[in-house]
């Protein structure tokens, strides 16, 4: 399975881990890999042989929609355990990154901002005032304790180091030694897709540590790279380590909803799992802000999970999983949003509108890769879903 | 300064339990906190095996007669504190939920998160 994926760059602000921590986060991402190969599937069984043919039999039709298929599952004593133990290994996860951070944290502290400044150029640009929208202090998404923006001490990063370390154990490494496949992959799309597109400005939104900034750096040197992220410890963190990796980017807390650049000042805009953790109101703010800030011709485009259209019921609903146990509240709605309809919305003429599936390019066997998406497996399918228009 | 911190243990949001007893998925957390524990330590004495085959031996009789001192003795102490942190690491959790009241319920942040105005 997964065990041929590389283990994590250690970048110089990576926290540091002793022998028993690092062994403890190795069983962690040995725990979830053990979930997606040998319990994950077992739903399906459970759901072809067992539920759904009863199903059939007493009502003449198969389940009809992914709520459906839930009411099902959910008394289903495998998908109960699947769902124990993946919740269980989510928070093991956390509490497995957490503990280095914690032992570090002064150091931390010290290394963060101070120390990394003026390397390459990049800059990094706080906004204490900023209010964090209420999409992200209603629950702590993916149930990091603290969320994106809890900051313990002036200065704090450490929501940031959490975060790098256990984006790795999360996607067991599927993502890459610099977590950054998201963004590669549509760097790398970009440029055989629209190798004319010669981006001068570039923005990247709700980047949080930077992974999926880093690459487009290295993809378009000449470029002019902003991000913005609500919360002031990941910034901190991704201005520390894009100088720690040589990436010159400019970091922003500023809310994609409202940001303080000029209108047509930029080429290209991208986000990366980034609106999933919004809102209604907030994915309509940042659609208009992206036709704003682009120049005639520019070009946004986003990476998120699949949507729900055209799934069968049974995995729509296992990929479902997050929105109701991983403390994703916006999953749901916005896998099944209409995409032309939203970008309509934002003022993008919806002929200039696409979605697609595109290639991962993070070179990992295919037979090491689970070929679905699921929850819990985060970067097995190989495919990445891009939306997004030409203005 | 303080040397180190502690970060919250919990996630704010209300925990799904998938059993008809939650003390059922307690127990679920609590095997794999251990079962994670078991697996920490067979890395150590992988480690261990792996150096001393390296460096030569080490006798079975210095294992039996070795007496720990009144450090070792408080190291390990500490240890076996952090050790049931892990296993227990659940129960922890819950209990700072006990004096944070300020989660909505789920279905309440779903709503908001679908509706909010200005």
């Amino acid at each position: 399975m997964q065990t041929t994926a590389e283990g994590q760059f250690e970048h110089k602000i990576l926290p540091k881990t002793s022998h028993d921590e690092f062994a403890r986060q190795e069983f962690v991402r040995s725990y979830k890999e053990f979930l997606v190969k040998h319990v994950h599937h077992g739903n399906r069984v459970v759901y072809d042989q067992k539920v759904q043919p009863e199903f059939i039999r007493q009502h003449q039709r198969a389940p009809k929609d992914r709520f459906e298929v839930r009411d099902l599952m959910s008394t289903e004593p495998h998908y109960r355990m699947f769902s124990a133990l993946l919740r269980t290994s989510q928070e093991m996860m956390w509490s497995s990154a957490q503990k280095p951070v914690e032992r570090e944290f002064s150091k931390m502290l010290r290394r963060g901002v101070a120390k990394s400044s003026g390397k390459t150029g990049g800059t990094l640009r706080l906004n204490p005032a900023l209010e964090i929208p209420k999409y992200l202090t209603a629950v702590d998404i993916h149930c990091q304790p603290g969320g994106y923006h809890t900051e313990t001490a002036e200065g704090d990063c450490s929501a940031g180091a959490v975060y790098d370390r256990a984006v790795h154990i999360y996607a067991m490494g599927q993502l890459g030694p610099y977590n950054d496949d998201m963004g590669a992959s549509l760097a790398e799309w970009l440029n055989v897709r629209h190798p004319d597109l010669e981006p001068k400005r570039i923005l990247d939104l709700g980047c949080s540590v930077g992974h999926s900034t880093v690459p487009y750096a290295r993809a378009f040197p000449d470029a002019e790279i902003h991000a913005v992220d609500v919360a002031a410890p990941m910034l901190r963190y991704a201005h520390a380590r894009a100088e720690a990796l040589g990436a010159k980017i400019h970091f922003s807390q500023q809310n994609a909803e409202r940001l303080d650049f000029d209108d047509g000042s930029f080429d290209l805009i991208v986000s990366h799992i980034l609106l999933h953790e919004t809102s209604e109101k907030a994915i309509h703010n940042i659609m208009r802000e992206c036709h704003r800030l682009l120049r005639k011709g520019g070009l946004m485009v986003h990476a998120e999970t699949p949507q729900y259209k055209g799934m069968t019921p049974f995995d729509a609903f296992m990929l479902d999983w997050d929105a109701q146990n991983n403390n994703e509240p916006f999953w749901s709605r916005s896998h099944e949003i209409d995409l032309n309809r939203l970008v309509e919305y934002a003022a993008f003429d919806s002929s200039q509108g696409f979605e697609e599936m595109i290639p991962s390019c993070y070179s990992m066997s295919e037979a090491d890769r689970s070929q679905v998406f699921q929850g819990g497996d985060f970067g097995g399918g190989g495919l990445w879903f891009i939306f997004g228009a030409t203005k | 300064m303080t040397e180190s911190t502690r970060l919250k243990r919990r996630a704010k949001g209300q925990r799904p339990f998938f059993f008809d007893d939650p003390n059922v998925d307690r127990i679920v957390a609590m095997v794999m906190g251990l079962a994670g524990e078991v697996a920490v330590m067979r890395d150590r004495m992988d480690t261990m095996e792996r150096l001393l085959e390296k460096t030569g031996g080490l006798k079975r009789k210095d294992i039996d007669s070795y007496k720990p001192t009144a450090k070792v003795a408080a190291e390990r102490a500490a240890w076996r504190e952090a050790f049931l942190g892990e296993v227990l690491r659940i129960v922890e959790a819950e209990l700072e939920g006990l004096s944070d009241d300020s989660d909505p319920s789920y279905d309440e942040a779903i709503k908001m998160v679908q509706t909010e105005k200005d």
